[in-house]
């Protein structure tokens, strides 16, 4: 576990974690909501907690659910503005240029209750982004919305996050969100951050099952590695050569790294559970020594339900991890 | 003898005033039940929600023992004064205040609150947000209060005195004119009182809607 999380001024780090894992907690820590019971939360040394309205001040929250006031957008995003007692036309003109980043410039005499979901999402940011924060805080801020309004979304927040030097934080349990924006990542369960890495390495070498999972591996499996350095799954080689000392470890890999083999062709063997349809692909569930997910592309024909096959993995799409006292390589 | 412009002015002075009142305390307190989040907030929350239930008249003979001659405040010569009926509102108006406020900025997206703190709202602007983001469940408190102190008549009676030409107002009258047999004036003055009220609550209610109205729009 890491118990210490020290950000420089303009990183951007995403927190990965499951519902319950403490994600708005955090948040709430740093923008100085509540109090830690133990350690220290401080900006520039700086304890938040308790701290005057200048430095707290100088932080920007946005709320999973969006917040808005009923008024105007404008008068909306103005308003934390007018607390710091920034002038009107100052205010009006940083308030447009903030919305504008985010798109929604034309929305700005609209009653904000009657936005929908992802306009109502931009406007909760672009209020957080006029007061020109040190710190932003965003918590799932595209919670709720379609798939499509995500990917717009996140390339809205990426070009209004774009020449500013604001040191960000951002919360997800979309492993795909996190890694999209983030210099850094920090995988938290429990209240706990398991791994703190950048994103390719996170991905690359997740530091356990639990990381894994949170980063997207669709098969997290327990595996047996013998004495030749072979990855075994239910006894089974699955085609993976590992220098991980022999013993047990876990075998984190993608669903496109699942090759379906002619029956006989390698030694793991499985049965065809269920085929769907996925984004431009079949997914396939396996039952066998372990359950397997596996895609395939939709040119190929896929197999049928009660279908036995073969199965090997590839290996640069798996990743072999140890469990944490057997982390020596082979001699 | 009073004549009922009279009475009716002197109705809704003491119940427009004892409003008033009623929301300086009312408002506040239940605001700050409502943005409390330590133990002992339900507890504080039945005594506000139990005062909305006491009867009108049991306040009345309270505050008439506090503020009879021979009472603790006796020197104050509040007792059968339109002042002593004032006090004696108050303290039926304002657990009905604060209990409908408390409910109102409750019923406000919970986030709300931190989300404006974590914008940078201090205290003040904090609370001051609130209460226009509610303030279409205020002013129905404002409405209630005023409504549930014109319309008793315990209070009035026992702190009052019904004294023609001093105390006497329409509800108090009303029962006077009921107990010697005169039903059709006590209905003239029903009818007015109702009048009166409905006046107000209409001004207060085209407010309320026409704030909602944008809200929703």
């Amino acid at each position: 576990m890491i118990d210490e999380l020290d950000l420089r001024a303009g990183e951007r780090l995403a927190v990965l974690g499951y519902n319950g894992a403490g994600k708005t907690t955090l948040l709430r820590l740093l923008a100085g909501l509540d109090a830690p019971t133990s350690g220290r939360v401080a900006i520039d040394g700086e304890p938040i907690a308790g701290a005057d309205l200048k430095l707290r001040r100088s932080v920007a929250y946005a709320t999973q659910r969006p917040a808005l006031l009923a008024t105007s957008v404008m008068r909306n995003v103005e308003l934390p503005l007018r607390w710091r007692g920034i002038d009107g036309r100052a205010r009006r003109s940083a308030a447009l240029e903030a919305l504008e980043r985010l798109n929604v410039g034309s929305l700005a005499e609209r009653n904000a209750l009657s936005l929908s979901g992802g306009e109502a999402q931009r406007v909760s940011l672009a209020r957080a982004l006029a007061i020109q924060p040190r710190l932003l805080l965003l918590d799932e801020p595209a919670a709720g919305l379609d798939a499509d309004a995500r990917r717009a979304f996140f390339d809205d927040l990426e070009h209004a996050l774009r020449d500013r030097a604001t040191t960000t934080v951002h919360v997800s349990h979309r492993a795909e969100e996190a890694l999209r924006l983030a210099d850094s990542i920090a995988a938290l369960t429990d209240g706990a951050i398991r791994q703190l890495s950048d994103p390719a390495s996170i991905v690359r070498q997740p530091a356990d099952a639990t990381v894994a999972r949170l980063v997207g591996y669709e098969n997290v499996l327990p595996v047996e590695i013998d004495a030749g350095g072979r990855v075994l799954i239910g006894g089974a080689p699955s085609g993976v050569i590992t220098t991980t000392a022999p013993g047990s470890a876990v075998l984190a890999a993608w669903a496109a790294a699942i090759h379906l083999v002619a029956p006989g062709s390698a030694p793991l063997r499985a049965t065809v559970e269920r085929v769907s349809q996925g984004p431009g692909r079949w997914e396939i569930a396996l039952a066998g020594n372990e359950k397997l997910r596996a895609h395939l592309p939709f040119e190929r024909p896929p197999p049928r339900t009660g279908d036995h096959v073969a199965v090997r993995v590839d290996p640069p799409r798996a990743v072999v991890i140890p469990i944490p006292h057997r982390q020596e390589p082979r001699p | 003898m009073d004549t009922v412009p009279e009475v009716l002015g002197r109705s809704a002075f003491v119940s427009l005033t004892a409003t008033v009142i009623a929301l300086a305390f009312g408002v506040p307190v239940g605001t700050w039940l409502a943005l409390r989040r330590r133990k002992g907030r339900g507890a504080l929350a039945t005594v506000v929600n139990t005062g909305m239930a006491i009867p009108t008249v049991v306040v009345g003979l309270v505050v008439a023992s506090l503020l009879w001659r021979s009472g603790p405040l006796g020197d104050l010569g509040l007792i059968y004064t339109l002042r002593g009926m004032i006090i004696a509102q108050v303290l039926i108006a304002a657990p009905l205040i604060a209990g409908i406020t408390m409910a109102g900025l409750q019923a406000l997206p919970p986030e709300l609150p931190d989300q404006l703190r974590a914008l940078g709202a201090n205290r003040s602007q904090l609370v001051w947000r609130l209460w226009i983001e509610g303030r279409v469940p205020l002013l129905a408190a404002a409405m209630a209060g005023f409504g549930h102190a014109i319309s008793e008549v315990g209070s009035a009676t026992i702190v009052g005195g019904n004294i023609h030409g001093q105390t006497q107002v329409m509800t108090t009258s009303i029962v006077e004119q009921v107990g010697k047999g005169d039903f059709d004036e006590a209905l003239v003055y029903a009818a007015i009182l109702l009048a009166l009220a409905f006046t107000i609550n209409a001004v207060l209610t085209s407010v309320q809607q026409r704030a909602a109205a944008w809200a929703q729009s």
